[in-house]
């Protein structure tokens, strides 16, 4: 994702646990391994799993439940939405630009690459 | 059951001129898992030993329940401290086998879970039979885990666990105890110096420096606000212009600071300068480390 490292930058790019947790469940369901309508781990299961604190699991887990990938069934558990996973890929695609075209040209400016030549060398990759 | 809790007030601990903890105010609540965090001398263990009336502070009180926990049995009996073993123990437990040690500590822990300490002594593969005397490091803070756990004690604090322990043996503590805390709702203080394998274990972080608390945050929501800024001097400097800058590195033209946002602040990286989210172990060196210049 990230262009070379420069001076007096640290050395490890971290992302917060609980969005790792939250971005994990929407991979998996975009990957058919949690299908709609199913169950996905429980909080506690999930700290286990990962050794972390169950609130740092429920905080990746709400984070979905606000985006309506998932919802609650009381006293049962956390279940994917129906139409979860498009939902997802529409997300995803509205992030893309941000995310990686935007890093993308950023890098590109600082090794002075003009806009004209990313084009023309994106389309000789595709 | 919600309002039940540890507070500190204004504790002072000196020894002869030395100021061990400087007016530390502290709550600490039901069902969470906290990290202390701080420098060799900080003064944790000290910390631990007053809030758990083991070491008499020399101002201030600890209450729990709203009780003063100061010989208290009633008080006393929720709240559980297993000290560092180490082999020369001035407390003349050193000469214990572990078996008898595990024993002593029965008797004195009310709501002792005998099976839970036979199944984790199983697990570390502890020889019963051995002295404590003779026990390798890392053995010894397996049976302060132990005594940890099967205290089943409201509020446990355990001071450097993982001391000595291999790799697989501290993730294996780590399971072990979200698994007694998701059971139980227990309330655990641990302090360590293997910061960032831990981090995700902590609920919340709190920070001792010289004796002093500098910061008691929720684990995550500290990291979110954390951020190093680095790049050409002048750009970092306009960037994070008006804001408090902890641990600055110079290197030529090239600087490096950290900064904790407020709420609805926010850093965009460009292409001069570099905005990166940091681990606990990072901004705890930012927070407590020495400068380099």
């Amino acid at each position: 994702m990230k262009g070379d490292e420069r001076m007096n930058e640290i050395l490890t790019q971290e992302k917060s646990i609980y969005l790792q947790i939250s971005e994990m469940i929407e991979n998996d369901i975009l990957r058919d391994i949690i299908l709609e309508e199913e169950k996905v781990p429980s909080t506690n299961e999930l700290a286990k799993l990962y050794a972390i604190n169950p609130a740092t699991a429920a905080k990746g887990i709400n984070i979905l439940v606000d985006s309506g990938v998932l919802y609650k069934k009381r006293g049962i558990g956390m279940f994917v939405a129906t139409g979860a996973k498009e939902e997802i890929k529409k997300r995803k695609q509205a992030e893309f630009a941000d995310k990686y075209i935007k890093t993308l040209l950023m890098e590109a400016e600082s090794i002075g690459i003009t806009k004209e030549e990313l084009i023309r060398m994106i389309k000789q990759s595709v | 059951m919600n309002e039940e809790k540890l507070i500190c007030r204004d504790i002072v601990k000196t020894y002869g001129k030395k100021d061990v903890l400087d007016h530390v105010n502290l709550e600490l609540e039901k069902g969470k898992i906290y990290g202390l965090i701080g420098r060799n001398g900080a003064g944790k263990t000290t910390l631990l030993s007053i809030l758990s009336a083991q070491n008499p502070a020399t101002r201030g009180t600890v209450t729990y329940n709203g009780m003063p926990v100061w010989e208290n049995r009633e008080a006393l009996d929720h709240i559980c401290f297993s000290r560092e073993l180490n082999p020369i123990g001035s407390q003349g437990q050193s000469n214990l086998k572990v078996k008898e040690y595990l024993q002593a500590a029965s008797i004195v822990m009310p709501n002792w879970d005998n099976e839970l300490a036979k199944h984790l002594v199983e697990k570390f593969e502890l020889d019963e039979k051995k002295k404590i005397v003779k026990l390798s490091k890392g053995m010894m803070s397996m049976v302060t885990i132990i005594c940890a756990l099967a205290s089943k004690a409201d509020y446990t604090f355990l001071d450097e666990p993982v001391a000595g322990l291999d790799v697989v043996m501290r993730e294996y503590f780590y399971r072990v105890l979200l698994d007694e805390f998701a059971d139980s709702g227990r309330t655990f203080v641990i302090s360590t110096h293997i910061i960032e394998e831990a981090s995700d274990v902590f609920e919340e972080v709190i920070m001792l420096d010289k004796g002093k608390i500098i910061l008691k945050e929720n684990t995550q929501e500290l990291l979110d606000r954390s951020r190093h800024i680095s790049g050409k001097a002048e750009e970092v400097d306009a960037m994070t212009a008006g804001m408090k800058t902890f641990h600055v590195e110079k290197m030529g033209r090239s600087k490096g600071v950290t900064v904790l946002l407020e709420p609805g602040q926010e850093l965009k990286q460009t292409a001069d300068v570099s905005v990166q989210q940091m681990n606990l172990q990072q901004v705890f060196v930012a927070l407590c480390g020495k400068e380099v210049e």
